[in-house]
């Protein structure tokens, strides 16, 4: 959520409502790091009274059962987690003008925006969705969707999805991560590709007629970012939405974002709350820091 | 004075002082004086009316002696001078300073009139007595406390106070005690508030010629007094140890002049020793002293009043107050008192200190003294070995040393310390020689997948599953991990519903988890509290000096010093006859060239082991050869336990083979036999030995320690003691034996029909009477009968074999051991494995938790263990038709303790556990005594537990950290 650029992206209120009090449920700390999904908090029922079964009984005689008996109960668990994990090394790649966010209603759809900041594709501002299979990661590669198809070969022209499929041929777990799908739509728009194309009139003109292949991709940038500030094209509380600048809003956010820094003396304060080191770095011996007062 | 506090306002006279003119007063003021004067110079021995003697010339002494040469003063004077003297001090406490902070003319007058000089010299010219201290006490506590201008700046007021202190200093009347300390503590809160007037305080110390700070060496005294006089005093000290902090010449006298340090430290010393030395266990479950304890046990409330009053000194005095302070709570109490006491002769009186040491560690919040108490039990040695591998051995023993050892590792552990958890698991870790050589690149890898968590949870028994349990106990529900549908049905909503779907349906993308299959809901717990355990344990982490990531340290650096076996290559043989000594003992395992020269207080080790250990290794080896005769000079617990080690070695390919014991005991080559031999020999009765059930074998340890603590008794002594032990170990043996579950093994184990004990009353048992009819052969020997038997064992522990260190052994071990362990002591062992899985630290995230890292054969992981006892449960479950209504009324009688909250104490870790330290009602369907099935019930949820933190470390540790 605080990955809102200061170009005023923001939530729908429907969003921000909910948003707001889970936060306050939940821990400080949490708030703070993006790659906090809700999906602890959200899902947490009250502390189960023993008394009464809190839950809907399950067709008896029919338990879900896989070869491994627990796998079922557990299995999405491990799913859920498998994309946090996904997501958390998305966060740490740190990818150049490139932001998601998981939706709301499911933590295989993620929500994206990318800019593009020079080339063929200067100013391009393309929202997409990213759709990952419920059989991750042991499916296929995710599905790329832009809201508004792009003028570009490898993007289909009536539903806007990027041929992701080209460079991760096969899935492999452990190997292919999401952030290299993200990585990948990015790289699209600065080195064109035109064999095998999705969009085969780009295609022909990037190769026949660069100019006319220009012209149409500037109009196509044009088109994409009047509608910028259009509704999200999926409801959800954590799609991204754009509103026009308004200093009212916005400005002060813009100031924070621009002199923030990790304030030292948090950092000290929290760590000094707990923890306890006596070991000089370098070393492995208890008690070898020198500050260490006498005991003898 | 006194008098006009004493009664309220006499002749209503405050009343009418608010409305007077200061004229006013100051004129009855100089009547008043008048008056007094006229008395004072009648009796005055000099007769010369102006010249006052000096008071820095009286000899106090002198002067009282001085007075019975002049005759007595008519009780009619001096009760008229009484009368005066009250008004006037009521003149001068109401009297507001003058203009600009000026004096008032009152106290112009008084400082000019030498006034107070004066009447104490009156008051010593008559007799000292108790009386007349309090009267002129109280008259300076009135003055002190409520004046309305400073007094104390003033020479002639200061100067008589402070002798009148000074000629308190020997005063043992608790009624003037009691004033005296009102007093120092009102000035000691002047002096807070008005730094300035330190410097008088000294000056005016120097003009008697001592040159000590009076007020703070009366308060010493009164350090460590009970009830209000000594909260006040040490009230009154904490404030001067804040001005310490600021003035370094306060500092300077109170460390190098004063005896505050000494006094400090030996007073705890000497709490510490009208402590009790055997504390009543209220009851099996106990584990360490709650407040509801300490509270009913008013020596201990003061040992942990002074307790916190160092805590609160070291917090606030200047650092060389600090350092002094420390060194001498080392030097003055841990290692003379509590070392000591840490090896007494008895386990109840072992068990008793420990619960202190604990209860001390989570009372002590000061780094500086936490720092103290910490490098004792790190770094001391008593009779030559560390006092932490003595507090871990103990883990392994039965009866209520072994849980009370276990609480106090879980505070341990729960202090975030980098040195303890370097001392306790991570030095055995750094140097990777745990782990296949190709795989240490793994130990940082991530588990995108679960695959940890997974198979974790893969160990969860058939009949616990928990689509398994009925109505009640089942926790399944389906959990939306989509939430498309989830909108309440609001007819404005349906269009957006559709128009998701829609969309959904149109992409050809289902954005759905497992929304049809029931889940586990208590799992969302499990997680819950995990991010919650981990979090914070990251952020404590932060002022670690290095990740232990496999690289940092480097394990090339910190390979064992002598180690013969690279690591990657096979290990040795493990059943080799010649035993291999483990050395860590006297020798560091992580031990490098820079590492001893680094190492402060703890000498480096010599170079030649102490030569106890010698002759323990000679023993040991005898024993395991089997050339063991009758001489017994086991010396130390720590090293019995090493031996058993060691002999467990033998055993590690035998936890997965069900019924092979027997012939394993008798395989040649194997340590067993000749033990066994040794057992046969020398214990008499080897049938009971035999037939004893896996519990035999833990509780019998029990008294190997209780047995090397009696190192320095006289034989009777001995006889005695370790009777009491044996006594109670077969009485828990007879007690237990009938529902005892089986070991993997699968030996079917005959009821024990105690051959030789009486049962008797247990608090009646007087086990001197047995001694005298008990060979002293079985006293001696009945504890290596049981090392024979003993096959809980912790891993192998050498310098040649790769090992993990005795802590994690021997928590391994006693988790081998869970369905005979008690349901706390599974709490407990559980909790504690549950906490060192939330570190963050690589080397022991992944030893814990990655399932797929692939260790030295030697080398016993968390997953093997928890796998050894998952068989233990199948077969158990198997063999017993009514397993399953015993699994589902333990879950009732677990589920039914959790909502009686307040349990105290308890660990926040532990929060959403279904499973609290709260007290128990009444089991009504099972008797705790069926271990095993509440063992059942516990091992599952320790699975999810596990598998949880397992999860949120594949996303919490690898948060980019705010850099």
């Amino acid at each position: 959520m605080n990955l809102n650029p200061f170009w005023s992206m923001s939530a729908n209120t429907s969003r921000k409502q909910r948003s707001d009090n889970e936060e306050q449920s939940g821990h400080g700390e949490q708030r703070a790091s993006p790659a906090r999904m809700p999906f602890g908090r959200k899902q947490l029922p009250p502390i189960p009274k023993n008394a009464a079964p809190i839950t809907k009984p399950s067709p008896l005689g029919t338990p879900m059962q896989s070869a491994n008996g627990t796998h079922a109960s557990y299995g999405p668990f491990y799913l859920e987690y498998s994309l946090l994990a996904e997501f958390t090394l998305v966060i740490k790649q740190k990818l150049p003008g490139i932001y998601v966010q998981p939706s709301h209603k499911s933590a295989l759809m993620w929500f994206g925006v990318i800019f593009i900041r020079h080339g063929l594709y200067q100013d391009g501002v393309f929202k997409f969705t990213v759709y990952i299979p419920d059989n991750y990661p042991d499916g296929e590669c995710p599905k790329l969707v832009f809201d508004i198809p792009v003028f570009h070969p490898l993007v289909d022209p009536v539903s806007g999805e990027l041929d992701v499929r080209r460079a991760f041929t096969k899935w492999r777990r452990n190997h292919n991560h999401i952030w290299q799908v993200l990585m990948y739509a990015r790289t699209v728009f600065y080195k064109i590709n035109t064999t095998d194309p999705l969009n085969p009139e780009a295609a022909v003109l990037y190769e026949k007629d660069v100019q006319l292949f220009k012209s149409k991709v500037v109009d196509s940038v044009k088109l994409c970012n009047s509608h910028l500030f259009d509704q999200p094209k999926i409801d959800d509380p954590y799609a991204i939405s754009f509103s026009p600048w308004n200093p009212a809003v916005h400005e002060e956010a813009k100031e924070r974002m621009f002199t923030y820094k990790r304030r030292p003396e948090d950092h000290h304060k929290v760590s000094q709350a707990s923890g306890l080191s006596w070991v000089k770095p370098g070393s492995t011996q208890p008690f070898s820091k020198e500050d260490n007062p006498p005991q003898s | 004075m006194a008098s006009v506090v004493a009664n309220g306002n006499r002749d209503g006279q405050s009343l009418v002082l608010k409305g007077v003119d200061p004229e006013t007063c100051m004129i009855v003021f100089k009547n008043h004086w008048a008056q007094v004067v006229k008395i004072l110079e009648k009796h005055d021995p000099l007769r010369s009316s102006s010249a006052l003697p000096s008071l820095s010339v009286i000899n106090l002494t002198a002067s009282s002696s001085g007075s019975s040469r002049f005759g007595p003063i008519p009780g009619d004077e001096a009760s008229a001078v009484q009368n005066y003297v009250e008004h006037m001090l009521f003149l001068l406490m109401e009297e507001e300073s003058g203009q600009a902070g000026a004096m008032g003319p009152i106290l112009e007058f008084v400082v000019m009139e030498n006034v107070m000089e004066r009447l104490f010299v009156w008051s010593l010219r008559r007799e000292f007595t108790d009386d007349m201290k309090l009267e002129q006490l109280k008259m300076y506590e009135m003055l002190v406390g409520q004046a309305r201008q400073p007094l104390l700046h003033h020479k002639p007021i200061l100067r008589p106070l402070m002798m009148l202190l000074s000629s308190c200093s020997s005063t043992t009347a608790p009624a003037v005690e009691a004033e005296l300390v009102l007093l120092l503590n009102q000035l000691c809160y002047v002096l807070a508030k008005d730094p300035s007037i330190l410097e008088l305080f000294f000056h005016t110390s120097e003009d008697q010629g001592a040159t000590n700070f009076l007020i703070f060496s009366l308060l010493i005294p009164f350090i460590h007094r009970e009830g209000t006089v000594g909260q006040q005093a040490r009230d009154a000290l904490l404030l001067i140890m804040s001005l310490s902090a600021e003035n370094e010449r306060v500092a300077k006298h109170i460390a190098e002049n004063t005896f505050f340090c000494p006094v400090l430290a030996t007073g705890l010393s000497g709490l510490y020793s009208s402590l009790p030395t055997k504390l009543d266990v209220p009851n099996e479950e106990w584990h360490c002293l709650h407040k509801e304890d300490w509270l009913q046990m008013p020596s201990l409330i003061q040992f942990l009043n002074s307790l916190e009053f160092c805590n609160a000194v070291i917090q606030v005095a200047h650092p060389d107050i600090r350092d002094q302070l420390v060194s001498y709570i080392y030097n003055g109490f841990l290692v003379p008192v509590l070392a000591p006491a840490l090896h007494k002769l008895t386990l109840e009186e072992v068990m008793t200190t420990t619960a202190y040491l604990d209860l001390f560690l989570r009372s002590v919040t000061e780094p500086a003294l936490l720092q103290t108490f910490l490098s004792f039990i790190l770094l001391h040695r008593h009779e030559n070995v560390h006092i932490l591998d003595t507090l871990v051995s103990r883990i392994n023993t039965p009866f209520q040393l072994g849980i009370v050892s276990l609480a106090l590792f879980r505070t341990l552990i729960g202090l975030y310390c980098e040195d303890v958890m370097l001392q306790l698991v991570l030095r055995y870790l750094i140097p990777c020689n745990h782990m296949m050589l190709s795989q240490r690149r793994v130990v940082r890898e991530r588990d995108c997948y679960s695959a940890s968590a997974a198979k974790i949870l893969a160990l969860t028994p058939s009949c616990c599953s928990p689509d398994r349990s009925p109505p009640p106990l089942r926790q399944l529900d389906s959990i939306l991990f989509s939430k498309g549908g989830e909108t309440p049905d609001n007819s404005g909503n349906t269009e957006e519903k559709k128009s998701f779907s829609e969309e959904n349906d149109g992409s050809g993308n289902s954005c759905t988890i497992g929304s049809e299959i029931y889940l586990d809901v208590s799992y969302l717990h499990y997680l819950y509290d995990a991010r919650l355990s981990i979090s914070s344990c990251i952020r404590a982490c932060q002022v670690w000096s290095a990740p232990y990531d496999g690289e940092d340290p480097p394990p090339e650096k910190y390979q064992p010093a002598g180690s013969c076996v690279p690591p990657g290559t096979d290990p040795l043989p493990v059943n080799q006859l010649e035993l291999e000594w483990d050395d860590s003992y006297d020798a560091c395992p992580v031990q490098t060239a820079d590492a001893s020269a680094e190492r402060g207080p703890p000498q480096p080790p010599p170079a030649e082991p102490p030569k106890h250990i010698q002759e323990m290794r000679r023993t040991a080896r005898m024993l395991v050869k089997g050339s063991y005769i009758e001489e017994n000079d086991f010396q130390d617990d720590v090293m019995v336990y090493d031996l058993i080690a060691k002999k467990d070695s033998g055993d590690v390919e035998r936890t997965g083979k069900p019924s092979g014991s027997q012939t394993e005991e008798t395989k040649p080559g194997s340590a067993e036999v000749p033990l066994k031999n040794g057992l046969n020999l020398t214990v008499p009765s080897p049938a009971m030995v035999d037939n004893s059930s896996n519990s035999l074998d833990a509780k019998a340890n029990g008294q190997t320690d209780c047995n090397a603590n009696l190192q320095n008794t006289t034989a009777v002594e001995l006889g005695d003691d370790l009777l009491a032990q044996y006594e109670e170990l077969i009485r828990t043996l007879d007690h237990e034996a009938g529902g005892k579950p089986v070991k993997a093994d699968g030996e079917v184990k005959k009821p024990i029909t105690p051959v030789e004990v009486v049962v008797v009353e247990e608090d009646e048992m007087d086990f001197a009477s047995f001694s005298a009819e008990t060979p002293e052969p079985e006293k001696l020997h009945s504890p290596f009968g049981t090392i024979n038997r003993f096959r809980s064992g912790s891993a192998t522990k050498n310098n040649s074999l790769p090992f993990t260190g005795p802590f994690i052994s021997v928590l391994l071990s006693r988790l081998e051991n869970m369905l005979s362990n008690s349901l706390h002591v599974n709490l407990l062992l559980t909790g504690i494995l549950a906490q060192l899985a939330a570190y963050p630290q690589p080397l022991l995230r992944s030893f814990l938790l990655n399932t797929n890292l692939v260790f030295q054969p030697t080398v016993r992981s968390l997953y093997q263990v928890l796998a050894i006892v998952k068989n233990q449960i199948e077969e158990l479950a198997a063999s017993k038709k009514d397993f399953t209504e015993l699994i589902t009324a333990a879950q009732h009688w677990l589920m039914a303790r959790e909502p009686s909250g307040g349990s105290s104490g308890s660990n926040h870790q532990e929060g959403g556990r279904i499973l609290k330290n709260s007290p128990p009602p009444k089991p009504k369907a099972i008797s705790l005594e069926r271990t095993e099935v509440f063992a059942t019930v516990l091992f599952t949820e320790f699975l999810k537990e596990l598998a949880a933190i397992a999860q949120e470390h594949s996303i919490l540790s690898y948060i980019p950290m705010e850099e």
